[in-house]
């Protein structure tokens, strides 16, 4: 349908939902959007949702027409208000514009967990209620989540729908292979659950996700544990076999009635969702089942089959094992996929070097040291910067990547060179040298110990050390007007760029004791810090006026900025070291990549604001309010930070783990950490204001605030299972890997050849696992 | 008699390449000790042995690496020390060296690292005696010079000829004293007792006088390139068996020596049930007496002009008192002292035995009894020493857990300790929760006592132990199907790999006597073969790093993978505690950066998440080349954005 701006004026009054692209001209990309938006008209309308395109070389609607985002994005409305609106490559294919469209209609209907305990909270509310359906759609927009949201549409007052895509509900519902990307659907039976406290059971989906796979499921968990009848199995109607569902008859005489029942419960328990259950009682003449079968089951489409079997556990194992096996089949196909796909490599970094394996490295820019060459290099220039690596270790290999960009840089720099030492050849040097961590930099000077590199292994971070390393630390300023010069970036702006962040020593004499120690820590900071020393009777103008009494630390975070000052109790160097490092810390600091341990350290609560890539006043404002309390020291058991989306775009993924979307920016949320799982969100809806604020965190503290997420505890363990060496052996060559009998002796090796096949193995041949005594076994098995 | 008395901490017997190796890690630790040789110069045996003059132990010079740990694997002459200059190959360039250069090579080992050896002193008798209530001995020399020794170290190799008695031995020459000179032999036949090394040097040297020679002695030749045993015949002595098998008169019989007797003038074998019941008179062998007599086609009828013994050598048990005389080994026919998995006599406390004397802890197995092999053997030795008498626990490399894959890599390919004594000595790997101490070189089988005899304190973390081994079927050497490429059946590799045991607790000597049938150690908790490689480089990402990193996943029970910066920035604050990489590298500032080239790999590849995509909306991606790469994409990018 397309509309005119007049239709799209009357559209707007209807409040109905529509689903709408503004266009202005056509490209082989949009066409093939077009015709996918097309296609999702009919299946849209069945849900109440037009679907339009509004041509804006024609009708030009204002705020739509208009703007870079124009072409790239269609919107969702619902009358006048937008909804949604979704980037054209996020709604790429009917199947994504039908699960997205239907997924922000049903936004309240569908709760988005994230983490096992969100689920629990969710279930909590609904026990003795309603039942749950909880899907896992690892990737959104495909088929299995159109599936999904359809059935929640249908579905939706009758059942909580719950959508996921962590793997964290997936291994708290028991998936132990988290690698596969399957789609999962799971039935929670919460509304029968006697008390509160009991957890729902729960039934697994086990066949693909599709809209007519979930609909049978649905009615399967609808029907009944057990049927029970008086009449002959082929003669009893259960709705399994509509639904192409084999059924399981047990028969049931008077005198065990009590047991047989409590049997069927417990099949039909393990076989819910896969198999019918119907006990059949046999004191009705109907019933003409020969007495010497137990047993029968019906397949989809074929006649009932009378068998015999002895125990509970044996009927389970027949469905699952032969009857269920063609499901079962494809499982173990992929299965055997799984152990060809320990071939692929699951580590970012590896993976990234050796698709890299082609390229040669080109190390011009970088001396390659040898035994022969290293002593004397590393003694010739003011600063030769050497990189201990080996070639096969892909974090070593990453890094010389940008050591090599860093080298390329610095390239006719004088005094500086950049070298490195390939430990795998030349191991001598590298033990010499006692480098024990790969990949290690190493900073020499002539006469000097060599300084280890402890900054991040990147261009940026190194090119910027180096940098600073070629200066004097600290500086030594003589007069007022150096020292003015120094903190107002003056003196040595070239380093401007580099660091804002100056930090001053103030002593009133150079006979101070503190100085040498002062020195020595500068040294020890040499390329992390800017470091200036005023040990002068001048000094003391420095902290006029101030609280703070010689000797002093003053900070100068650029030009414009007031000094903050410290006053320097007398320490060793190391701690003067950590108390610079820690007075040099941003109060109000923007969050990166680079910079996030150091705050990290402080082990406070965040209260982190996102704010969007454009620099609207908006971010501005918020950046104000919060920057209000934090002089007033309101916020000192904080962390108050903020994170820019456009310079550090990995905070998307951030907010969406911590409340499952990624709300209209700025966003602020407090997520503790150190403290605790929760995530808070500021609500939306209260304007961002240092008042407003206060408030919020205020209601947090005292438990008024519900938390909008929650920051798993996941434990790092294997990603994927181990290969197991000794079961294949144990399968492979039984005898090979057993421990000897204890009085076997110990002779040669042919000796022990022979007895190879004399070892008892008790592995191989297991006691058949008859257990006469389990409870609650049908009387008739 | 003037009777002088010397006091030192540690005596080392016999100046041979394992006493100067012995001494000169006592000389670097500063301890008392002195080296006690008979003759003038060390290592005297190579003055006589072998006798044909060509050393068969390898001197590999060009490897294509400079890499000088590495290179020790194929430089099979050489001693340990700091003095990177101090090698063999400083005397000769040879692969295989003539014997006079090792004995000069001994010689300027001393020299250059001063070590204190005395000469001259033939120690003629031992005795334990108690010195403060510790076990000591007292060593008295041709001129009632006594030594009074705490510790002492045994490195008199062997050199007893060894001998069977049997009619008519008398008659045998030793390859001792046997001349040199092939015109001597010129049209004679030639029986030689024995199949190794020695007997085959021997045939070889007059393959080309000799008439006909015949090697005799119970077992098969066994090669040393099928049975990775450097004891073995090695195939630089094997010329016989080329003239053997093309039928040019020269072959191999084996049968029981004691069996044989040799008959007088013209020298007949026969065998002993074929003599007289009470004649043991030589003289007396007549025709009758004669295998051929009874079976026309016996293989050794025809008479000999020499017969030759080639048996090897054994320990010399004669100077060792009873009180200090260490038991014959159970294996190689008692030839051997029998000694503990530390190298300490059994039975005699303090006394330990070196280099090919101590033989016995790996005969027919690995490397033990050679340069190459013992010179590792005395350093750990040496090791043990230190903790044991002067309480300096055995050195250990302190790692955190992150660093552990890369310094087992790093072992794997150039470590040559454990690599020429394999299944003997191995890496053993203290976990200690998020760091771990890195033990080079210990003996396995005294891995029970690991404890005190390494003064590292366990915990109940477990522990890893890498080993090199050779594989389970050394049936086909050269046949097809010999080498294994899959890293999934890396156990079912045949040439040199390393293996990783992974223990909860250490195994206690009832395991270790336990053990399955051929394995150097228990079965543990868990195992790694690490798949052999042709060019023995252990360092490929798919076939090597990737399944020895989830080996230790396994054993740490963590995530071991590495993660750019970026990935460690999203972990660190979306939970609460970061896999291992992003705790140990970027959390403590140390996070590996990356660039946006690599960050393109890791988000093809899937691994990384792709937030860039709604910075660059990308207008010439066509929604068909996005949909190829939607399947990939993990996490999801709906955008909420207004």
């Amino acid at each position: 349908m397309e509309d005119s701006s007049q239709s799209f004026m009357e559209r707007m009054h209807t409040g109905k939902t529509s689903f709408i692209y503004f266009g202005n001209h056509v490209n082989p990309t949009i066409k093939l959007f077009m015709e996918q938006l097309e296609m999702s008209a009919d299946a849209l309308q069945d849900y109440g949702i037009s679907v339009v395109k509004v041509n804006c070389s024609k009708d030009a609607i204002a705020n739509y027409c208009t703007g870079e985002k124009l072409m790239t994005k269609a919107y969702l409305f619902r009358g006048s208000e937008v909804l949604r609106s979704f980037d054209i490559d996020t709604v790429f294919d009917v199947n994504a514009i039908v699960s997205h469209v239907l997924f922000s209609v049903l936004f309240n209907e569908v709760r988005y967990v994230h983490t096992p305990a969100e689920l629990l909270r969710v279930e909590s509310t609904a026990k003795q209620n309603s039942d749950i359906v909880v899907g896992h759609i690892p990737v959104l927009g495909l088929p299995e989540h159109r599936a999904l949201m359809e059935a929640a549409f249908v579905y939706g007052t009758k059942y909580q729908f719950v959508q996921t895509s962590g793997t964290l509900v997936l291994k708290h519902m028991g998936v132990v292979d988290l690698s596969s990307s399957q789609a999962r659907l799971w039935f929670l039976h919460c509304k029968g659950v006697s008390r509160r406290s009991d957890p729902c059971p729960s039934t697994p989906m086990r066949k693909p996700l599709n809209t007519i796979n979930i609909h049978t499921f649905l009615q399967l968990m609808e029907a009944p544990l057990v049927t029970e009848s008086v009449l002959d199995p082929s003669e009893v109607d259960v709705v399994h076999l509509h639904l192409g569902v084999p059924v399981l008859y047990l028969f049931s005489q008077p005198q065990t009635q009590h047991l047989d029942r409590a049997t069927a419960q417990t099949l039909g328990l393990q076989l819910r969702g896969e198999v019918g259950v119907v006990l059949i009682h046999r004191d009705n003449p109907n019933v003409k089942t020969s007495l010497k079968y137990n047993a029968a089951y019906r397949l989809p489409q074929e006649d009932v089959k009378y068998f015999t079997l002895n125990s509970a556990e044996g009927v389970v194992k027949l469905f699952k094992e032969e009857l269920l096996q063609e499901q079962k089949l494809e499982n173990e196909e992929e299965d055997e996929e799984h152990w060809s796909d320990l071939d692929i490599l699951d580590d970012e970094v590896s993976e990234s070097v050796y698709r890299d394996r082609d390229l040669m490295l080109d190390l011009e820019s970088v001396i390659e040291l040898t035994s022969d060459t290293f002593q004397i290099t590393v003694t010739q220039d003011d600063i030769t910067v050497v990189l201990f690596y080996f070639k096969w270790d892909a974090v070593c290999m990453a890094f010389i990547q940008s050591y090599i960009e860093v080298a390329d840089a610095l390239e006719g720099m004088n005094g500086v060179k950049l070298a490195a030492v390939n430990c795998g050849e030349w191991t001598d040097i590298c033990s010499d040298q006692n480098v024990t961590s790969f990949p290690t930099v190493l900073i020499y000077r002539p006469m000097a110990a060599a300084q280890l590199y402890r900054g991040m292994l990147g261009t940026k971070s190194l090119h910027r050390f180096i940098l600073l390393s070629l200066g004097s630390s600290p500086y030594i300023l003589s007069s007022s007007a150096e020292v003015m010069s120094f903190l107002e970036g003056d003196l040595y702006s070239k380093h401007m760029y580099l660091t804002p962040v100056k930090v001053l020593g103030l002593f009133s004499s150079t006979h101070d004791m503190g100085v040498t120690s002062f020195e020595e820590a500068a040294r020890l900071l040499r390329g992390e810090s800017i470091l200036g020393l005023f040990a002068h009777k001048e000094a003391e103008q420095w902290v006029e006026g101030l609280s703070v009494n010689l000797p002093a630390l003053l900070v100068s975070r650029g030009p414009g900025v007031p000094y903050e000052v410290y006053s320097l109790p007398s320490s060793s160097p190391t701690d003067l070291v950590s108390l610079i490092k820690q007075v040099e810390l941003d109060r109000f600091p923007e969050l990166t990549v680079e910079n996030l341990p150091w705050y990290l350290e402080l082990g406070k609560p965040l209260l982190l604001l996102f704010i969007g890539k454009e620099d609207s006043t908006e971010s501005t404002k918020a950046l104000a309010e919060i920057k209000q309390p934090l002089s007033s020291g309101q916020l000192d058991s904080f962390l108050p930070c903020w994170i820019h989306l456009g310079r550090t775009p990995v905070g998307r993924s951030i907010l969406e783990k911590y409340l499952g979307f990624v709300p209209p920016l700025p966003v602020l949320v407090m997520s503790q950490l150190k403290t605790g799982e929760e995530v808070f969100l500021f609500p939306p809806e209260r304007p961002l204001m240092a008042k407003n604020i206060l408030q919020w965190i205020h209601d947090v503290e005292n438990g008024q605030e519900q938390p909008a997420g929650l920051i798993p505890d996941g434990k790092w363990g294997p990603p994927v299972p181990f290969f197991d060496f000794l079961a294949i052996m144990d399968q492979e060559a039984p005898t090979y890997a057993v421990q000897r009998a204890p009085k076997m002796k110990t002779g040669g090796r042919e000796d022990h050849r022979e007895n190879k096949h004399v070892t008892p193995n008790q592995k191989q041949t297991p006691h058949p696992s008859s257990n006469p005594q389990a409870p609650r076994q049908h009387s008739e098995l | 008699m003037h009777v002088t008395i010397c006091n030192h901490e540690y005596c080392v017997l016999g100046a041979g390449p394992a006493g100067l190796q012995m001494g000169y890690f006592l000389s670097r630790s500063q301890r008392d000790y002195i080296i006690l040789e008979r003759n003038t110069g060390p290592g005297s045996f190579f003055q006589i042995y072998p006798r044909h003059r060509k050393l068969i132990s390898i001197n590999k010079i060009y490897t294509g690496r400079r890499n000088k740990e590495f290179n020790l694997r194929h430089d099979w002459n050489s001693l340990l020390s700091d003095r990177p200059s101090l090698l063999f190959q400083r005397i000769s360039r040879e692969l295989y060296p003539n014997a006079d250069d090792f004995p000069r090579y001994l010689s300027t080992f001393v020299k250059e690292l001063g070590l204190k050896v005395k000469y001259g002193a033939d120690i003629g008798t031992i005795k334990a005696s108690d010195f403060n209530g510790n076990q000591g001995y007292i060593l008295t020399d041709q001129n009632g010079v006594s030594y009074q020794c705490s510790v002492l170290l045994v490195s008199t190799g062997l050199w007893v000829p060894q001998q069977v008695d049997f009619l008519g031995s008398d008659l045998v020459e030793g390859y001792e004293s046997i001349p040199t000179d092939p015109e001597e032999f010129k049209d004679q036949a030639v029986l030689i007792l024995g199949k190794g090394n020695s007997a085959f040097e021997t045939a070889q040297s007059i393959l080309g006088r000799a008439s006909r020679i015949h090697l005799y002695s119970p077992s098969p030749v066994r090669l040393a390139w099928q049975t990775h045993y450097v004891g073995d015949l090695r195939a630089i002595n094997n010329e016989l068996l080329d003239t053997y098998q093309l039928k040019s008169l020269d072959g191999l019989v084996e049968g029981r020596l004691e069996d044989i007797a040799i008959g007088k003038e013209q020298l007949y074998l026969t065998l002993t049930e074929l003599l007289d019941q009470n004649g043991n008179n030589i003289s007396k062998i007549t025709g009758q007496n004669l295998p051929g007599f009874h079976t026309d086609n016996f293989s050794l009828r025809q008479p000999y002009d020499r017969v030759i013994r080639c048996l090897g050598f054994r320990f010399n048990f004669s100077i060792f008192d009873g009180s200090a005389r260490p038991p014959q080994s159970s294996g190689a026919r008692g030839r051997l002292p029998g000694i503990t998995a530390w190298y300490e006599g059994r039975g005699t406390p303090n006394m330990f035995v070196l280099g090919t004397a101590a033989h016995s802890r790996d005969y027919r197995m690995s490397a033990g009894g050679f340069v190459h092999g013992f010179r590792y053997t005395v350093r750990a030795v040496h090791k043990i020493l230190e903790q044991r008498y002067h309480n300096i626990a055995w050195p250990a490399t302190k790692l955190p857990i992150s660093q552990l894959q890369s310094w087992i890599l790093r072992r794997v390919n150039e470590a040559s300790g454990p690599y020429q004594m394999f299944g003997v000595l191995g890496d053993i790997i203290l976990l200690r929760g998020s760091y771990c101490e890195y033990l080079e070189e210990f003996p396995l089988q005294a891995l029970p006592q690991l404890s005190a005899l390494s003064g590292r304190p366990l915990t109940d973390q477990g522990l890893l132990v890498l080993v090199m081994q050779y594989g389970l079927n050394r049936t086909d050497t050269l046949g097809p199907g010999r080498a294994e490429s899959e890293w999934t059946k890396a156990w079912r590799s045949n040439f040199l790999h390393p293996v990783l045991y992974y223990y909860n607790t250490l195994p206690t000597e009832k395991d270790m006597r336990q053990r399955p049938v051929g394995w150097p150690l228990p079965r543990p908790e868990a195992l790694h073969h690490m798949v052999e490689d042709f060019l023995t480089e252990w360092d490929q990402p798919i076939s090597h790093s990737q399944p020895l990193r989830r080996f230790l996943e396994h054993c740490l029970q963590t995530d071991l993978r590495a993660f750019y910066a970026e990935s460690c920035f999203l972990l660190s604050l979306t939970s609460r505690t970061p896999p291992l990489f992003c705790r140990q590298g970027y959390l403590r500032k140390q996070g590996i950066v990356g660039n946006s080239h690599l960050w393109q790999h890791a988000r093809e590849a899937g691994l990384m998440a792709d937030h860039q995509r709604d910075i660059t909306p990308g207008d010439d991606t066509s929604v068909s080349e996005y949909l190829k790469h939607a399947g990939a994409a993990v996490v999801s990018t709906m955008n909420f954005d207004l």
